[in-house]
């Protein structure tokens, strides 16, 4: 299961627990990061970042009473919850008229109980691990070149860094406009590419990729089979 | 809407809030206005921490309640694993009490809607006599 499944799942629970209580008008989760993990459908654009950075900093001020489990908001036309859920938080809002018990039941049952099954179903990443790293492309040439990628050693260090230490033998790239491909990676011996911000690529993963030097590139690890993140 | 709080309100509230304060579980309040501030916890040396949950709590909820739509702010609950706090506007006043987490704090925000009210009423008195003296 990839990270994006694992927030598409969480996604579909947040707009399936809407469409149960219609009540609710709004319900996201981020982490302590701050970064969002799953944001249900909405009706309406709304900008999230600023209520993000406003929690971080009640969050962080909460150390005071324990760390924070739950913020309420008791508005006149409604109400606006934190919960923490596992590491992360889930935030929600919902109308006046909204059954507070059911509320109660989606942060404390239904969400966790979510997370905990993806979790055990696949020991999978959140989605804050990696954002794609924007690198550019440079041919790789040579008669031992295989299909074997070559990006900085120190991404790689980054990588693997976050990732317990694991080892990266492989990576996604995905081009523009959307095609994506896997490959194994090792990191760039020659010097004169070394932290440009390159990824040389052979020849052969060019050509299915459909891209050409000096394009840019989003690429991130795989995470190999079976090692369990801990967040 | 901002109305300057009356001596008698304000000494109405303070009364409450000392009732509040010997209740059990209740671990002290911060109660302040652009000018001043009366604290009273159990643990002097949370001051400062516990001052700057309270002045969080009213600023992330108005920031929420825009956020997510939900209108004027009513109440703020924070909860944590070892003690929670409620924290309201009154007038110029900005409440925060702190309890540890048995402590029902709907009970506590009755006692000081009670107070609410008693301002709204008041105003509404106050503003009343001014349009039949004009």
């Amino acid at each position: 299961m990839s990270e994006d499944i694992y927030a598409n799942a969480l996604k579909t629970a947040l707009t399936e627990v809407r469409n149960i209580c219609p009540d609710i008008t709004r319900s996201f989760i981020f982490t302590k990061d701050g970064i969002i993990i799953a944001e249900a459908a909405q009706d309406a654009e709304a900008s999230t970042e600023r209520a993000i950075y406003s929690f971080q900093s009640l969050i962080e001020k909460a150390d005071t009473i324990g760390g924070l489990n739950t913020f309420l908001v008791n508005g006149s036309k409604g109400v606006a919850q934190i919960s923490r859920v596992n590491n992360m938080y889930l935030a929600l809002s919902a109308s006046k008229k909204a059954d507070m018990a059911f509320i109660q039941s989606v942060a404390r049952i239904i969400i966790p109980t979510v997370i905990k099954l993806l979790e055990n179903i696949a020991s999978t990443p959140l989605k804050s691990t990696f954002s794609p790293q924007n690198l550019i492309v440079e041919n790789l040439t040579g008669l031992l070149v295989g299909e074997t990628a070559q990006i900085d050693n120190e991404i790689l260090k980054q990588w693997s860094k976050n990732l317990n230490n694991a080892r990266i033998d492989e990576i996604e790239i995905e081009t523009s406009d959307g095609k994506i491909a896997r490959c194994k990676v090792k990191a760039i011996s020659e010097r004169e590419f070394i932290g440009k911000g390159l990824i040389r690529i052979p020849e052969k993963i060019s050509r299915t990729l459909e891209v050409e030097k000096g394009e840019q590139l989003k690429v991130k690890p795989i995470i190999p089979e079976g090692k369990k993140y801990e967040r | 809407m901002s109305v300057k709080d009356k001596p008698e309100e304000l000494a109405n509230l303070r009364f409450i809030l000392e009732g509040i304060r010997s209740k059990e579980g209740i671990i002290g309040y911060i109660l302040r206005n652009s000018k001043s501030a009366s604290v009273d916890l159990n643990d002097p040396a949370k001051i400062i921490d516990y001052a700057m949950l309270s002045a969080e709590l009213l600023e992330t909820g108005e920031v929420a309640t825009e956020i997510f739509d939900v209108g004027l702010i009513n109440c703020v609950v924070i909860e944590g694993n070892d003690v929670k706090a409620l924290s309201l506007v009154m007038g110029d006043q900005r409440l925060s009490i702190f309890m540890s987490k048995e402590v029902d704090h709907n009970k506590i925000l009755k006692e000081l809607d009670l107070t609410r009210h008693t301002q709204r009423r008041n105003e509404r008195f106050k503003q009343n006599n001014e349009k039949s003296e004009t």
